[in-house]
């Protein structure tokens, strides 16, 4: 059992890769934003890399442990301490019952980061996926963000926590993350509704080019950039309506670029599984990682154009790293 | 496959023109997990949903390994799938061997199953969600009067009153051509065109809608699963078709109550303490949705059904474009 005595900002239980399968039904899959340092994190203490573990976001939890467990914090630093003395990231560590680990908030670059627990989260599984699902209310702890006094239940380890423990990433496959106010770099596709049929060659070739500002009304649903006046290929959206960024209602991909009016929004994990505003573009799947530790009101991004066939050469190359085989004993 | 690429962005991956009275479908490239398939013209044509969920309930029975799910709209399916098991291209030969394989369109019956839902109108929740809008979003706005939508629905579709807009809900079933945005809202279209009421959208957008309201906008009609924005005019309140806490039988499988190709039914009308103490029973356990299972929607049958009812579905069109056009738009 992992005690909450402070549930920080917003803390959840999440795992990977979430809820599949329920798009047609209006579910959003949830899961880790950053699923790299989530997978990552799981390894480390030996569990499968989509185990149910905590994201924080931007910090301030405090949990105690009451048995003996393999940790590991994967992402962004908030100066965590294991009773009282600072600990590392993307490395595991030997818990017993009574220690108590505490996170500050944000030291510097990043926005959320990862615990994992040997043995991982043992809430029961809703509709698939222990994975907590905020607009839906569903999944995780009672489909909610943790608060004090909660208590979370722990499955049974696969490995000896001792033999967990003790090991990191290294240095070379842990993501130096952008700080504030620089830009981030983000692989994506063209997506669905792009040029020429419904945006020009130019509308494209800025959205590829621009610096685009993160909105501080971001979140798990959406992270909306700055209003641009695009040329749109359309003079209206037909049957759709009357901007030419409507169309007949269809699905989104989930990390599309979702052109609403002027503003684009990307479609997070938690966002709209259906709707009625174009599509230019699509975040590739071994780049939504990078969404997680992006800072609202404060990054930038840059989207770098990759074909489908090197969008997949991504994901299976992060397969590849996300392994156990890639650890070191420290 | 006979498909060829005719898009310097590389967007389109492949495309067929109308083959034997199917009309032409358009593969869309929306990234590494996703590909869009787009069938006939972006024109509002309800008859295309038919054919796509029959394509969609072949492609569902016949899922090769990899393809993950589908999600079906009013023209278009999106399918989400691995590209660690699957290609695009093996993805489309799949699809376009279901659709040349599915039955032509007039022998098309599909599952359909028929749910009726008790609809109080102009109920205590739908008048305080319109009285909220006008205190602290828009005092002037033109849909609202009387401290309700339902009387500019009835001018705007040139009906004597809102009882006779009322009836015209309770008129026709309403066809869910599909369900997404939020877990469980269903985009429900009307079926008899004699009763194809049409509604413009809130302006601004309203901040709250409690869960069970029932609203149109455009030809679409929708139930809020939960509490939320929303855009569309409204006049309504039904049970819960969305409890992530599955408290009553009908629930027991899944959260959410419809399905893409079911047909809405509002029956009984209900006064708001009836429909209170329905909903208590829906928490409770023992209250019995009203859904033949079983039922099935005969393509042929219905397309006979249009033409008969053509000429007063063209005079109430008529009639409807007249009284639109004398009354402001909000």
């Amino acid at each position: 059992m992992l005690e909450v005595r402070n549930g920080g900002f917003e803390t959840t239980v999440q795992d990977y890769p979430g809820r599949i399968g329920m798009l047609s039904l209006g579910f959003a899959p949830a899961g880790p934003m950053d699923d790299y340092a989530f997978r990552f994190a799981n390894v480390l203490v030996g569990n499968p890399p989509g185990a149910a573990g905590l994201e924080i976001t931007a910090g301030g939890l405090v949990v105690a442990f009451h048995d003996e467990r393999a940790i590991a914090i994967c992402g962004a630093d908030m100066g965590a301490r294991l009773n009282g003395q600072p600990i590392e990231l993307w490395r595991s560590y030997l818990v017993r019952a009574g220690d108590v680990l505490e996170f500050d908030y944000l030291q510097g670059a990043g926005f959320r980061t990862y615990l994992a627990v040997s043995g991982g989260i043992d809430v029961p599984p809703v509709l698939g996926s222990r994975a907590t699902y905020l607009p839906g209310a569903i999944g995780g702890l009672e489909g909610r963000k943790l608060r004090e006094g909660d208590r979370l239940p722990l499955g049974e380890p696969t490995t000896d926590p001792a033999q967990a423990a003790g090991r990191r990433v290294p240095a070379s496959l842990v993501p130096a993350y952008p700080g504030y106010n620089e830009v981030w770099e983000v692989e994506a596709t063209r997506g669905p509704q792009a040029d020429p049929d419904y945006m020009t060659a130019e509308d494209m070739a800025f959205f590829f080019s621009h610096q685009w500002k993160l909105d501080a009304a971001s979140n798990r649903t959406g992270y909306r950039l700055d209003i641009h006046k695009w040329q749109w290929a359309r003079t209206s959206g037909g049957a759709g309506g009357g901007h030419p960024s409507n169309i007949l209602d269809n699905g989104y991909p989930v990390g599309a670029v979702n052109v609403c009016g002027d503003q684009p929004i990307i479609l997070c994990i938690d966002g709209p599984t259906l709707g009625g505003f174009i599509c230019n573009a699509v975040v590739a799947k071994a780049a939504m990682w990078k969404l997680g530790q992006m800072v609202p009101g404060w990054s930038y991004i840059r989207f770098k154009e990759v074909t489908l066939d090197e969008a997949i050469a991504l994901v299976k190359k992060q397969d590849e790293t996300i392994h156990e085989s890639n650890l070191e004993r420290s | 496959m006979t498909g060829h690429m005719t898009h310097p962005s590389g967007v389109i991956l492949a495309s067929f023109p109308e083959r034997n009275g199917r009309p032409s479908v358009v593969y869309r490239n929306a990234g590494d997990s996703f590909l869009l398939v787009e069938f006939g013209e972006m024109v509002f044509d309800l008859t295309m949903s038919f054919r796509v969920l029959g394509l969609d309930d072949a492609i569902k029975r016949n899922r090769p390994a990899g393809l993950i799910e589908t999600i079906p709209a009013l023209r278009s399916i999106l399918i989400n799938y691995d590209c660690r098991q699957i290609s695009v291209r093996d993805i489309i030969d799949f699809v376009e061997e279901q659709y040349e394989h599915l039955p032509p369109f007039e022998n098309l019956v599909v599952p359909s199953r028929i749910v009726e839902l008790p609809i109080a109108f102009d109920d205590k929740w739908t008048r305080e969600a319109i009285a909220r809008y006008v205190q602290y979003q828009r005092a002037d706005a033109p849909n609202v009067i009387d401290g309700t939508n339902s009387k500019y629905a009835a001018m705007y579709n040139g009906l004597r009153d809102e009882e006779e807009f009322f009836s015209y809900i309770m008129a026709t079933d309403w066809w869910n051509a599909a369900l997404g945005f939020f877990p469980g809202l269903p985009f429900a279209y009307p079926l008899d065109p004699r009763y194809a009421v049409v509604l413009p959208k809130y302006n601004p957008t309203r901040h709250w809608t409690p869960a069970g309201t029932v609203g149109i906008a455009g030809p679409c009609l929708a139930i809020y699963p939960v509490e939320s924005a929303g855009g569309y005019q409204i006049f309504g309140h039904t049970v819960p078709i969305y409890d992530p806490q599955q408290r009553n039988p009908a629930f027991r499988e899944s959260p959410v109550l419809l399905r893409p190709g079911d047909r809405l039914r509002f029956r009984p009308r209900v006064t708001d303490e009836e429909l209170e103490a329905m909903i208590q029973a829906v928490y409770d356990g023992t209250y019995q949705y009203q859904i033949d299972e079983t039922a099935t929607f005969d393509v042929g049958a219905y397309l006979r059904f249009l033409k008969e009812v053509e000429p007063e579905a063209e005079a109430f069109r008529r009639r409807q474009a007249e009284a639109a056009a004398r009354v402001p738009v909000p």
